[in-house]
């Protein structure tokens, strides 16, 4: 059993602007679609490890970027994952 | 590699027709768009799979490199466009509303002059002309003198596409700002090829085009719209997020930008831009103000040929127009191709107050327009060409 945890975005743009800023730093990250569990405007997705996810939070909102959500998915193989939705404001 | 003004087909051709559309292109211009199909096909922001993050990848780095150019902070002020045309059409019908008064100078293109006549004849705004001198500066009295209460933009061409005057535009945007009006500046004939410093100029939205001085392929281009100003879309649909919504999203660019860009087109755009950005803006604005100034000081040889515009050494956009007493451009233009190769642009280039502002009305001119790649050499077949014609034409 493995926790993955995600931020999805308002539009593409801000997907892509979030790997540009990201990819010049040592954070692990990969864009991936949108899982079907979570509820997104825009189809791609940052996945992360859940212990970096605060750090990437304040990296992208110091680049202003627009952030749509946080969420924390419990994945088992194939298996639909359970979502856990994060408050912003708890992060 | 250096890029030659090289033969097209079959015959030998001299291209003087940059301020239509440039040629040649760097290399990389023309292979990047056949990759970008082959490689990276898929639609930027409707799926999640690699090939379409490759071609949002893509459409993120023109955004940057062209936000760069004309020192822009934020990417996603940059919107994509077909040319300049849309882009200017996005600008003025996104910002007026009815009952607004606009500003536009006498050097305005037909891009600017049709929309807003449009909108006039429509009964939606009304608007003045700043006159032009007969070189083509903009009367800045005037302009003073012509705020209204109602007035809300003010659209400049930056560099004429006729005389390749060059529009005083810092002061024209403190003008404006200081009457609280807004301003539009149109760079089809100056982006990538002056340095345009948005950050500092403080202009509210700059129309750009890809294939003139950008280097890139037809059908590619851009607005600038500065932070905090939101203009009513021209167009709403598909953007490949907020789907459930049958409300267009309104954050920048997505706002600006409906249904599936040129892709292909953006890819060569790129290379334009990396081609800019490593050769440095101010050597190519530097290269194209010495080739003009070598052409106009040329022309200036020959008897019977009318000049227009900036004279040799002033600030220009890599433009000449010229007349000759009594000769049909057109005729002329002929003769430069049938006769020698070269390929100009004759009549009234799109932008009729401009030639009435230089008393060109309605014959029009000879257009010259050299480029980045154009040589002295290229010139001086030119001048010899147009000494055999003027020679036929006074005997």
């Amino acid at each position: 059993m493995a926790y993955s945890c995600y931020i999805t975005f308002p539009t593409t743009f801000f997907a892509i602007r979030a790997e540009s800023i990201l990819k010049k730093e040592s954070t692990i990250f990969k864009m991936v679609p949108v899982p079907r569990t979570i509820s997104s405007s825009c189809g791609t997705a940052l996945r992360c490890k859940c212990e970096d996810i605060n750090s990437i939070k304040n990296t992208l909102l110091q680049n202003d970027l627009e952030l749509e959500g946080f969420y924390r998915l419990k994945e088992e193989g194939l298996k639909t994952p359970i979502v856990e939705e994060l408050d912003l404001n708890d992060l | 590699m250096t890029y030659k003004n090289e033969p097209c087909g079959s015959e030998l051709n001299l291209y003087f027709d940059n301020a239509a559309t440039s040629w040649p292109k760097p290399e990389e211009v023309y292979m990047a768009p056949e990759r970008q199909m082959r490689q990276a096909c898929g639609n930027p922001g409707r799926s999640g799979h690699t090939r379409t993050l490759d071609a949002d990848r893509l459409l993120y780095e023109t955004r940057e490199a062209f936000a760069k150019l004309i020192n822009v902070n934020d990417p996603a002020r940059i919107v994509f466009t077909l040319n300049a045309t849309d882009a200017l059409n996005i600008a003025i019908k996104g910002c007026l509303k009815s009952g607004d008064h606009v500003l536009y100078t006498a050097m305005e293109h037909n891009s600017v002059l049709r929309p807003l006549g449009g909108l006039q004849r429509d009964g939606h705004i009304t608007s003045t002309m700043i006159p032009c001198s007969s070189t083509g500066c903009p009367d800045l009295d005037f302009l003073e003198s012509a705020y209204q209460d109602e007035t809300r933009l003010l659209v400049i061409n930056h560099a004429s596409n006729v005389t390749g005057s060059i529009a005083p535009l810092e002061a024209m945007v403190k003008s404006a700002h200081n009457h609280g009006v807004m301003v539009l500046a149109d760079a089809a004939q100056t982006a990538g090829s002056h340095v345009i410093d948005t950050a500092s100029l403080g202009v509210d939205m700059i129309a750009f085009t890809g294939h003139k001085s950008l280097l890139g392929p037809t059908g590619t281009g851009g607005l600038y719209v500065r932070p905090g100003l939101d203009l009513k879309p021209l167009r709403e649909g598909g953007t490949g997020s907020q789907s459930e919504l049958d409300s267009h999203p309104e954050s920048m660019p997505e706002r600006l930008e409906a249904g599936t860009l040129n892709n292909a087109g953006l890819a060569g755009l790129l290379e334009g831009l990396k081609f800019i950005d490593t050769t440095g803006i101010e050597t190519i604005q530097e290269q194209e103000k010495m080739i003009r100034s070598y052409l106009y000081k040329r022309l200036q040889e020959l008897p019977g040929l009318k000049l227009y515009g900036p004279v040799s050494d002033e600030p220009a956009a890599s433009i000449v127009s010229f007349t000759i007493d009594n000769t049909d451009c057109g005729e002329i233009g002929f003769i430069l191709e049938n006769n020698y190769g070269i390929l100009c642009r004759t009549g009234l280039h799109c932008a009729p107050l401009a030639h009435k502002a230089i008393g060109t009305f309605p014959e029009g001119t000879v257009r010259l327009s050299p480029g980045y790649f154009t040589s002295t050499g290229d010139i001086d077949y030119l001048v010899n060409a147009l000494k055999e014609i003027t020679t036929l034409i006074q005997k």
